[in-house]
């Protein structure tokens, strides 16, 4: 596992993409579905995550 | 005594093909550890902050949010945003001007990242001038002003340790090898964690 600045920078590009879809969604429709589309994400996010975690684990 | 202990970490880096050190692991070094221990804190700290605005908002919330007759100034805020997430791409491109070799790269990087944080700063302290409202009217203001503080003081941590890098870098310190740039590395982390904490602020707060 490498923590480094250029991780990190990544996760700031992809954090903004996804804020970005979320305004979008919102500013077209209602702040509803905009909300819902961000419940959305961070659960894929939260499943991703969990899934790097115990990948990572196996490897160790 | 502490530069003959860097030098031989140097060499080690090198020349070590063994099991790491003894306290000390492989795959991440003690600052980078502690600055991602320290955000993982700070990540908690946000959450409860936010856990309260959900409190308020959902639960206990009026018709509308925020309530009449308040409103929020959204354009402004955007702009604010746009200049955070910009030092974040200067702060990326001083580090890597530094691993090149780029020392004007990285004085440039990290005097552009003051800048636009220090602008961001002094936006969000006119914001609060102008917004008509203080932390004192309901619920909406006091969690709007502690979110939007906390992570303003956030900033401003991060502006004095960009300080610091900016001031060593133009006294000729850090070099393109991992470990003569932590200096910059680990504020630069602190700033990404920052940018992505008013992200979410600015989509939660302004934009739902």
């Amino acid at each position: 596992m490498r923590i480094s600045e250029q991780a990190v920078f990544r996760w700031v590009v992809i954090v903004g993409v996804a804020a970005v879809s979320i305004i979008v969604l919102t500013l077209l429709t209602r702040p509803l579905f905009g909300a819902l589309w961000g419940l959305v994400l961070v659960i894929v996010a939260s499943v991703h995550g969990c899934r790097w975690i115990v990948r990572k684990r196996r490897e160790f | 005594m502490e530069s003959a202990t860097v030098t031989l970490g140097h060499a080690e880096e090198h020349e070590h093909h063994g099991p790491p050190e003894a306290h000390q692991s492989s795959s991440i070094d003690r600052q980078t550890l502690g600055i991602f221990l320290f955000i993982v804190s700070e990540v908690m700290l946000f959450g409860a902050f936010f856990a309260s605005y959900f409190f308020l908002r959902v639960v206990v919330s009026p018709e509308s949010w925020p309530p009449e007759p308040y409103e929020l100034p959204k354009a402004v805020a955007g702009i604010n945003t746009a200049i955070l997430v910009s030092s974040s791409f200067t702060v990326h491109y001083a580090l890597e001007s530094i691993r090149r070799g780029n020392r004007t790269g990285l004085k440039a990087g990290l005097v552009l990242t003051w800048m636009l944080g220090a602008a961001f700063l002094f936006i969000q302290i006119n914001e609060y001038v102008h917004l008509g409202f203080s932390a004192r009217d309901l619920g909406f203001g006091s969690i709007f002003y502690s979110l939007t503080g906390l992570h303003g003081a956030h900033v401003f941590v991060g502006l004095m340790l960009l300080s610091f890098a900016t001031i060593r870098a133009f006294r000729g310190h850090f070099g393109p090898a991992a470990h003569d740039h932590l200096g910059v590395e680990v504020p630069g982390i602190y700033w990404h964690f920052v940018d992505v904490m008013w992200i979410i602020v600015f989509v939660t707060v302004y934009i739902l």
